[in-house]
């Protein structure tokens, strides 16, 4: 088996990238076949991976070890842990539909795919990273290159200015796509300094001057140095994780980002906080996880209910999408909350399941917004009539997105709240059942008032259903909700040793909540 | 591979074969016949293997489980899927499925105006729906049965939206889902509590006292909502809004019925819980009376049908509650029979007459003998008629309530069981005694794929009542016939009901003015007034604060920040004046400072 299988993953869809850069701007047929092909390779060395990882032997497979700074004790070191299988697989379908569905962007396509794949390739390296520096350098890569695919590509949504902080509404065009744009990275890198800063205290305190991320967890870091990174992690990866009250720039950002960056930055990005705040907070710093683990979880559930509270009276679909991620988003985080190994693999599996939910989600979205022009929902209805292939898929994404046995997004939400259960707090699960329920009502409203009713007259008369490379998307993503629904254990297999190694080698963890 | 594990995989196989060829291959199911064809072959071939399990049965064959892991956690197994075979599941899994293939043959005519593509959409969904049904009743644990549970749910939501272009049934299908929806969050936290106290999903498990009355409280609370008991019921009226075929199937014989079946499957947890079986036998008894009192003054022959329903699911929660897990299952099986059987017969008057209206209809026993005959067969049947299946069962239901609570559940279930015979005569007198209407007058007997099922199903709708020994031994319930005051009692209140009827609606339509009064507390202004608020003036509400506070209080908070960071930027940049002697200025006063703070002092 090759010893750069991981590499390959993250450096495909960079490659793809640096050809573009030698591609002329009239080649837009190999641009995007460029791009797909680079995808492609990410998803197939990631299915390579899935196949190949060793479930009975576990721990990190694929390691490959290069030297960066050695003075620092900063190594490019990719191992690839049961967690990682998953979210792999997530991404590689993730870019390679969102590169389909990208497939119509006619605005400076060129650097819009050379920016895509760039982010893809620092999502990817985030997940097999095993040095810290080298996590974060790459998380910052898959974070920035929103800015400029938001700002240039996005799409502006006029809010009017209210409530008690009105006045600012005049300095900020509120809604707008360039205003999306600046949030969504002030308030992320406002994150990473948090994060850098733990870096920092975990470097100096660990006493081997190592990034390592192995050889850190071996370091029993004093309860104090634990008590400062805790927080400061989960709030520097929980704000890309759309924590509760620092998930606002979540609605905006992805209402505003066009389709497949919609898919990327809900479906994958927003993971890739919940992994740092388990993978680094959590596994780094348990006695302070222990007990902090109540304001987590309590914050997660707050995340569960609002979000969909909020996304109940949206009326831009867009919003209505987004703001159910915050809601799912919560979901991860109080999986990751519970310390417990139902709870764990609940969340790494919400980050699959809704990752892929809500690429879907977005994708299907961006269709039908490309052909009603409106993202209003009230002034829809009746599509069915004209895409039935897309009805059906919303339709799926919606069961999935309200726990629908069945679907992904069951197993998910059904492990997280039954580690919740068996936690010292089982009334999480109150506000979380509740938070499913009223995501029940308005994703079926939604689709509802979208998709049924009568035939469409007038503007709305001439729809088509999804044709071409639109297929890609609802296809493979649909079929994948229903199977990994039907068969968790696809995945949980390689979730499951990752979370029992991570809980068997820090026993303090393992039901500390009980 | 022993041989009942196999036919219990082929019966939830085949169905699920058939779904799933159908959503592969988009050319099957936009044509006719291989739409319908894989379905009721799938159908076929569920049933056969039902019928084989139930011979098997018969003939001695063990209860067979078998299971594998579904959800690990830790290398353990958290929870487990598979296959749970003994004479419950195999007796409803015979009565679900030959219910579904009768159901599906007559839709074959039935539906047949509709485009080839809604005409392969409508066989689809059955096909989802007979496995995701199979998949509760074999279910050999809760959350097994749950999965089924939420499926059938979500099949039941996709057929009664079927005329999707129709606001009304769209409207009724979201509905639909979202009060069953309500009440299945007991269901899930049955499972969580369940689950945090005894590890375990099973519902043999040795529960305390407390914690099985918590979960069957909370299991029951889902059943209120599957099985459409009050308050809880007003979904299922609505639900007609789905092509008749499927009230028949869902809305009447089988998947309403399945909160009925995971009382019997949960009764072992049931029996450790008194408190809660008090609380269903109330409910279901009032249930009972209330629905049938509604049922009185429908004038939509489907609704009727539908508070029927209501009605009789009432008495069978009843029974259950009242610790006869036997009676409830014997009723809910005879039920299926004569309640799919007259949902279909009223399919195929709606179909001649082109209309749901009682008062299109009239005379019809002249144009459509079959039907007529079948019909009466079905009322009759259900009205608890002696030497019909219903009365058999119905029998039994009100013979377990006999002296519990103070006899109150016992007289409301004799009260509901003369008000089921009065409103069944009040559609027989209207639909098909009487002179015809203009619409009647043209009407004419359906084709054989119609007239089939409904022979079909009139056999046990006379004759199931017979196999209340044999179901005992199957089940290892003890059941005797007796005479005593109950069989005396409901037979005379079936045949006054049904004598009264002729005698109060045989005239003029006379409508019963306490009864309409009941219509308005039910629908106008109550019960389901108060559901729709609930959601508007509470949830919408609620929501739409979330979403105020969101935009402007944190985000505003957040845009604040912004602002302030600006503003302060704004204030101290003329500092930054661009002239030399500003700052040299600057800097021959901050050397004096320093001076000062060093030496000077």
């Amino acid at each position: 088996m090759s010893t750069h299988l991981l590499s390959l993953v993250v450096a495909a869809p960079a490659v793809a990238a640096a050809l573009l850069l030698l591609l002329p701007r009239q080649a837009r047929l190999a641009t995007r076949w460029v791009s797909l092909c680079g995808a492609l390779t990410s998803l197939a060395g990631a299915l390579v991976v899935a196949w190949s990882w060793d479930k009975a032997k576990g721990g990190f497979q694929f390691l490959e070890d290069y030297p960066l700074v050695p003075s620092l004790g900063i190594h490019i070191k990719l191992a690839a842990d049961g967690w990682s299988v998953a979210l792999l697989l997530l991404t590689g379908l993730i870019i390679v539909t969102g590169v389909l569905a990208s497939w119509k962007v006619d605005r400076r396509d060129k650097e819009f795919f050379i920016l895509l794949l760039v982010l893809v390739s620092g999502v990817f390296g985030v997940f097999v990273s095993q040095d810290l520096f080298v996590f974060f350098l790459l998380y910052e890569i898959a974070v920035l290159p929103m800015y400029l695919l938001i700002g240039i590509w996005g799409s502006s949504h006029e809010v009017p200015p209210a409530g008690p902080f009105r006045f600012v509404w005049k300095r900020f065009a509120v809604g707008s796509r360039e205003y999306a744009a600046m949030k969504l990275t002030l308030m992320l890198l406002v994150g990473s300094a948090a994060i850098l800063v733990a870096m920092f205290v975990l470097w100096s305190h660990s006493g081997a001057r190592t990034f390592d991320l192995q050889a850190l967890q071996a370091v029993a870091f004093s309860r104090s140095t634990q008590m400062l990174v805790f927080p400061l992690v989960w709030l520097g990866f929980g704000t890309l994780a759309g924590v509760f009250p620092f998930h606002t720039w979540s609605p905006d950002g992805h209402a505003s980002a066009p389709t497949a960056v919609s898919m990327l930055h809900a479906g994958v990005l927003m993971k890739l906080g919940a992994f740092g705040v388990m993978r680094v907070g959590m596994v780094l710093a348990p006695d302070a996880a222990v007990a902090w683990a109540p304001v987590v979880g309590g914050v997660a559930v707050v995340n569960i209910l609002y979000g969909a509270l909020c996304a109940a009276s949206q009326t831009d679909l867009k919003y209505v999408i987004a703001y159910s991620s915050v809601s799912h988003m919560g979901v991860v985080m109080l999986g990751a909350a519970t310390l417990n190994a139902a709870g764990w693999n609940g969340a790494v599996y919400q980050m699959f399941a809704h990752g892929i939910m809500t690429g879907l989600f977005f994708a299907l979205v961006g269709l039908v917004y490309e052909r009603a022009h409106t993202r209003t929902i009230a002034r829809m209805g009746g599509f069915a009539h004209a895409m039935p292939a897309v009805a059906v898929c919303f339709t799926l994404a919606s069961l999935s997105s309200l726990g629908l046995p069945g679907t992904a997004g069951f197993v998910a939400e059904f492990l997280v709240f039954l580690g919740a259960a068996t936690t010292r707090f089982p009334w999480w699960t109150v506000p979380g059942v509740l938070g499913a329920f009223v995501t029940a009502v308005y994703v079926l409203r939604a689709a509802k008032t979208i998709f049924w009713g009568p035939l469409p007259t007038g503007e709305f008369a001439h729809l088509e259903d999804a044709r071409g490379t639109e297929w890609g998307a609802p296809l493979v993503l649909g079929a994948a909700l229903v199977l990994f629904g039907l068969w968790p254990r696809l995945l949980l297999d390689f979730i499951d040793v990752t979370s029992a190694a991570f809980l068997q080698r820090l026993p303090l963890l393992a039901d500390a909540l009980r | 591979m022993n041989s009942p594990v196999l036919l219990g995989e082929v019966a939830l196989g085949a169905p699920a074969l058939a779904a799933l060829l159908l959503v592969v291959f988009p050319w099957a199911r936009r044509r006719r016949a291989p739409a319908a064809g894989l379905t009721i072959a799938s159908s076929l071939v569920a049933a056969a293997a039902a019928a084989k399990l139930v011979i098997d049965r018969t003939g001695g064959a063990p209860d067979v489980r078998v299971t594998i892991p579904w959800l690990p956690a830790q290398g353990h197994t958290l929870a487990e899927v598979g296959l749970q075979l003994d004479g419950v599941s195999v007796v409803m899994l015979l009565v679900v499925t030959v219910v579904a293939l009768c159901v599906q043959v007559f839709s074959l005519e039935y539906m047949r105006d509709e485009t080839a593509r809604s005409y392969g959409r409508y066989f689809a969904y059955h096909a989802l729906f007979l496995f995701s049904m199979n998949l509760l009743v074999l279910a050999p644990n809760l959350l097994q049965l749950f999965a089924g549970w939420e499926l059938v749910g979500v099949t039941s939501y996709l057929l009664i939206g079927f005329y999707f272009a129709r606001p009304s049934a769209a409207r009724a299908a979201v509905k639909a889902f979202w009060m069953t929806k309500l009440a299945d969050m007991g269901f899930l936290f049955a499972l969580l509590v369940l689950f945090a106290s005894t590890g375990s999903f099973d519902w043999t498990v040795a529960a305390s006292p407390q914690v099985a009355t918590a979960v069957t409280a909370l299991l029951f609370i889902a059943v209120v909502g599957k099985s459409a008991q009050f308050p809880l019921h007003v979904w299922l009226p609505d639900a007609m809004e789905g092509p008749t075929p499927v009230s028949a199937l869902l809305h009447a014989a089988t998947m309403v019925a399945a909160g009925v079946y995971m009382l019997v499957r949960a009764d072992p947890l049931f029996a450790r819980a008194p408190a809660t079986r008090d609380l269903m036998l109330w409910v279901g008894a009032g249930t009972a009376a209330f629905a049938a009192l509604l049922a009185l003054v429908q004038t939509d022959i489907k609704r009727v049908l539908a508070y029927s329903t209501c009605s009789q699911l009432g008495l069978m929660v009843a029974a259950i509650g009242a610790g006869s897990a036997f009676a409830g299952f014997f009723h809910l099986g005879t039920h299926a029979f004569f309640k799919a059987l007259l949902f279909l017969a009223a399919g195929s008057v709606i179909h001649a007459v082109h209309s749901n209206e009682l008062g299109a209809m009239g005379g019809l026993r002249r144009r459509m003998p079959l039907t007529s005959a079948v019909f009466v067969v079905g009322a009759l049947s259900l009205s608890g008629v002696p030497g019909f299946a219903g009365f058999a069962s119905k029998d039994l239901v009100l013979a377990s309530v006999e002296g519990k609570a103070g006899w109150v559940p016992w007289v409301l279930l004799m009260a509901s069981a003369f008000l089921t015979a009065l409103y069944m005569g009040r559609v027989l007198v209207k639909a098909f005694l009487g002179p015809p209407s203009e619409a009647a007058a043209h009407a004419h007997e359906p084709g054989f794929s119609m007239t089939g099922p409904l022979v079909l199903l009139a056999v046990p709708a006379v004759f199931a009542g017979l196999l209340g020994g044999w179901l005992a031994r199957s089940l290892g319930a003890d059941y005797h016939l007796h005479l005593g005051l109950t069989p005396v009692v409901a037979s005379a209140a079936a045949v006054l009901g049904l004598g009264a009827a002729v005698f109060v609606f045989g005239g003029a339509g006379r409508r019963v003015p306490w009864a309409a009064a009941l219509e308005y507390f039910d629908r106008g202004a109550f019960v389901d007034r108060g559901w729709e608020s609930l959601y508007r003036q509470v949830l919408l509400r609620v929501s739409g604060w979330a979403r105020w506070v969101d935009r402007y209080l944190v985000d505003g908070v957040i845009n604040a920040l912004g602002w302030g960071t600006l503003e302060v930027g704004t204030t101290v940049r003329p500092l930054q004046t661009g002239r030399t002697r500003d700052y040299v200025f600057a800097v021959m006063v901050g050397a004096l400072v320093l001076a000062w703070l060093g030496g000077w002092r």
